[in-house]
């Protein structure tokens, strides 16, 4: 007996979903993990280090990409509440006595109620107006932010910054060997972040592919016509920034639980705003998966530099001229911004995504 | 006799959407034409077209002949093509004056003559002239905006639902006014009131999912009720 | 709200301060109020003409506030070095001086600001993102380069000797710099609105911050405006690098991006696309800022804050901006 047809609606989800099962790119993915996963056999700690900052921002970027490519809001906020969540847990750690699970949980939870509240109480009152000045007052919401922990040293360090201790299996120092790799804290941290930064992602890809995330991509191509659809754009787009700001505020905790020092130019200021939009660039805005090209790519980059700067001052002795451009490796940095927003607008993987749907291939990435 | 304007299989993509499918238009001199058909068709889009404020993927548009698809509006508009959107689109701080400065590109006793006859017309832009257009009615201001549009010598003006929320005894005003124009310039017309257009039209197409579907005279599409049905819901 | 509410507003953050400071001192603060004000309204007009005719978050326009001191700054110091215009009490040769760098100021800013209309703005409008993104590479290349041309440190301005100093005004304790920067504040706004209202450009100007398409569908070519709304923004954004670069006696790479934050905020609290709302709100700003603190030093940027929220409570789109 034929089955009744299926609907539209049902029939494309249907398909979505055993699309999603034989896409060669599944396997891609699973490999990324693994890789992430195998980083500490090398007996390196700037390996492990690198790493996981690159698998922690990528998932920041990803999360600005929600916002900003899916949901089309240009907000400058974001580095703020990747702040917030650092200093949240950073105090909960510090100033509460010794630190245990409780205070850890209790860090991350007060950073999400924070990032939440913050986001939604600058959307309700300016969304509403163009983007532009939207745009605008979060860039004053984050300079604000920065210069509040900055002056408000009794609780947020100064410009000093919190150093927390860690609690209970994240500082412990040895506990034996597996696979020749020694367990410390250090380990459990990296894992655990990584636990974190995979189920994030996770989570956001859910949600640009549910029907929320669906709806939010049709606000962000034509709001007046999802309007007329009936969609409260406001409240989702409310709804999307306030998704974003709390995966970026796990984020922050994660960030704080890693590097265990927490300042507000690491933290809050413009640079790690700065980073998180050239990386999102370079990536590709409105593709996710962006954000790890990105986050790859810079921060090797920078951690090459060094590198690099010794090896000109090797070719190139004395050289005076030398050492004054590459002091001034900032200036490459903005003129590859540059270069890149006009030449490669869809970032890496948007630009490949683009080649790819246009030769007919079957699949996302 | 050689088409003023001619639309030729244009397609015109906003973003990702591809709005217009095959758009093709021949207007005649001195007639007014409307294009007809449900919200969301694709009317005022080809009429974004035609000025320059959309550039289309495919298809060409010609006015007298040469082509002027790839041109941005300014110059669109010094060919003699005046437009009068949807929304009026008045300058609403600036007074009922300054906006009809704005509007006039060369100050010469041609265009003072022009203007003057304008206000004959629309007597109600004179009395106001010192007001801010923000306070009109609506009427006042699609008179404002129609009479922006007569400013400078216009041979082919486009105009969107001039009647959109507007009065019925407005609508019949503005319909006397235009008939008054009908002799100056030729006029393509896009309105959902089917009895203003039918009172003002010499020729009409319709535009379903942003193509040409159908067009002729518009006593023949009075007449049809089968396809005024079908396309227009009537 | 009425329309005289922004003024009213204005008149009360002008006279509440009076409860808790002594008139002399109150004097004093308010001269410094309204000349940190003139200076960041100099800044600010230019930046919401460009927003509300051109839809563009223009970053660079910090960086041309520095690149404005800078020329300013350099041609000081080569006539001080040259012929003494700065250190001698003549005051035709300190006004010299102080013309001369200002047109220099003008001058080159306003040739980077072509540069960076025509090459980096134009080529991605209708984008706002990209536009935000590539004036921010723009600035960072820009405030690099000054540290390259110049040097990354502070240096020291010369003020002529006739702007040195005070005045004393029975008992009342007046700075000399800030009442000249109120003066070309002044000027600069009426000079604006003199331009705005009665000139055909500035009504093609103020009709094109309202709607810019129509206006280019009624046969203006609007990528000429821009080119000029930009170019003159940014020769006032110059001017303003100067005038706070002798109201600080210094000059620093990064102090285009400290007071780009200012002018923002004024441009939010008046609303995109007028200059009368630049102004109050500049000097709304000026003056809370000095008046919070003296009183209480570590909430004055608070404050700014503050009222821009408060003002944002009432008003979402600024106290002069039209609703869109």
């Amino acid at each position: 007996m034929t089955p009744p047809p299926a609907s539209p609606v049902r029939s494309a989800r249907l398909e979505e979903r055993r699309r999603r099962w034989r896409d060669p790119t599944l396997a891609l993915r699973l490999a990324l993990v693994a890789a992430f996963a195998m980083v500490p056999l090398v007996p390196s700690f700037q390996a492990m280090d690198l790493a996981l900052k690159i698998a922690l921002f990528a998932t920041l970027v990803a999360s600005y990409d929600v916002v900003i490519g899916y949901t089309g809001i240009v907000s400058f906020g974001h580095a703020m509440f990747f702040g917030f969540g650092a200093y949240a847990v950073a105090l909960a750690l510090g100033r509460f006595g010794a630190p245990d699970y409780g205070h850890l949980a209790l860090g991350f939870a007060a950073g999400i109620l924070v990032s939440a509240a913050v986001a939604v109480a600058i959307g309700t009152f300016s969304l509403r107006v163009k983007a532009l000045f939207f745009a605008m007052i979060t860039l004053a919401f984050a300079e604000f932010a920065l210069i509040l922990a900055v002056q408000w040293s009794q609780v947020t360090g100064g410009e000093d910054g919190l150093s927390p201790t860690l609690p209970g299996v994240f500082a412990v120092t040895y506990a034996g060997r597996v696979l020749g790799v020694a367990v410390t804290g250090r380990l459990v941290t990296y894992y655990a972040v990584l636990a974190a930064c995979v189920a994030l992602f996770l989570v956001m890809r859910r949600f640009v592919q549910s029907p929320l995330g669906r709806t939010l991509q049709a606000i962000r191509d034509n709001e007046l016509r999802a309007e007329a659809l009936g969609f409260r754009t406001f409240v989702f787009q409310i709804l999307a920034s306030s998704f974003g700001s709390v995966v970026a505020s796990v984020l922050g905790g994660c960030y704080a639980l890693w590097v265990r020092y927490v300042n507000p130019e690491s933290t809050l200021g413009i640079p790690i705003m700065l980073d998180v939009l050239l990386m999102v660039i370079i990536g590709g805005i409105g593709t996710l998966y962006g954000g790890i090209i990105g986050a790859a790519f810079l921060l090797t980059a920078r951690t090459l530099l060094p590198d690099l700067r010794g090896l000109g001052a090797a070719l190139f002795p004395g050289s005076e001229i030398f050492q004054r451009l590459a002091d001034r490796w900032l200036l490459y940095f903005g003129v590859l911004f540059i270069l890149v927003v006009f030449f490669f607008p869809k970032g890496v993987l948007g630009t490949v995504r683009e080649r790819l749907a246009r030769r007919g291939a079957p699949g996302e990435v | 006799m050689t088409d003023l304007l001619e639309v030729e299989d244009v397609h015109t993509y906003i973003g990702q959407h591809h709005i217009l499918q095959g758009v093709s238009l021949r207007i005649r001199p001195d007639a007014v034409t409307v294009l007809l058909g449900r919200n969301g068709a694709g009317k005022t889009t080809t009429m974004r077209t035609i000025m320059g404020v959309l550039h289309p993927r495919r298809g060409a548009v010609r006015f007298d002949g040469r082509p002027i698809h790839a041109l941005p509006p300014f110059a669109v508009a010094r060919l003699g093509i005046g437009y009068v959107p949807e929304g009026q689109g008045i300058f609403a701080t600036l007074t009922v004056e300054e906006n009809l400065r704005v509007a006039t590109l060369a100050d010469s006793a041609e265009s003072r003559e022009r203007l003057r006859r304008i206000v004959e017309l629309f007597p109600d832009l004179d009395r106001f002239r010192h007001a801010r257009a923000g306070t009109l009615s609506g009427g006042q201001k699609q008179m404002l905006s129609i009479a922006r549009a007569f400013v400078n010598p216009t041979r082919l003006l486009l105009i969107d639902e001039p009647s959109k929320g507007l009065a019925p005894i407005v609508v019949e005003h503005l319909v006397e006014a235009l008939r008054a124009m009908k002799r100056h310039s030729t006029v393509v017309l896009v309105e959902q009131n089917f009895a203003m257009a039918s009172a003002l039209a010499d020729e009409y197409y319709l535009i379903d999912d942003g193509r040409t579907v159908h067009a002729g005279a518009m006593a023949a599409l009075v007449a049809d009720h089968a396809l005024k049905r079908k396309y227009l819901g009537l | 709200m009425s329309r005289r509410a922004p003024l009213l507003v204005t008149l009360v953050a002008f006279l509440l301060p009076l409860l808790w400071i002594e008139p002399r001192t109150y004097l004093t603060l308010t001269v410094a109020g309204l000349a940190m004000g003139m200076l960041i309204f100099l800044v600010a007009s230019g930046l919401t003409l460009i927003f509300g005719l051109m839809d563009v978050l223009n970053f660079a326009h910090g960086a041309l506030f520095s690149w404005g001191a800078y020329a300013g700054f350099t041609a000081a110091v080569l006539l001080n070095q040259r012929w003494g215009w700065a250190a001698a009490p003549s005051v035709a040769a300190n006004v010299s001086l102080l013309v001369i760098a200002l047109a220099a100021a003008a001058a080159v800013t306003v040739g980077l600001g072509i540069l960076v209309e025509r090459v980096i703005v134009r080529p991605v409008y209708g984008q706002h993102l990209f536009q935000i993104l590539i004036t921010l590479g723009a600035t960072i290349v820009l405030e690099e380069l000054i540290r390259i041309v110049w040097g990354p440190n502070d240096q020291v301005v010369p003020v002529p000797a006739t702007f040195q100093g005070s005045w004393d005004i029975a008992d009342i304790v007046v700075l000399k710099i800030p009442v000249l920067a109120i003066v070309l504040g002044a000027a600069v706004y009426a000079g604006m609105l003199g331009l705005l209202n009665r000139t055909r450009v500035g009504l093609i100007v103020r009709a094109g911050v309202e709607n810019n398409e129509m206006v280019q569908v009624m046969g203006h070519n609007i990528y000429r405006y821009f080119t000029g709304v930009f170019a003159a923004g940014s020769a006032l954004a110059g001017a303003g690098g100067l005038m706070w670069a002798l109201f600080s006696q210094s000059v620093r790479p990064a102090m285009g991006g400290e007071q780009l934050i200012f002018a923002f905020i004024v441009v939010i609290i008046g609303g995109l696309g007028s200059v009368t709302g630049s102004l109050v709100g500049a000097l709304l700003v000026g003056l809370s800022y000095n008046y919070v603190a003296f009183l209480v030093p570590k909430a004055a940027i608070g404050v700014t804050m503050g009222l821009m929220v408060l003002i944002l409570l009432f008003r979402p789109a600024g106290l002069y901006g039209a609703a869109r």
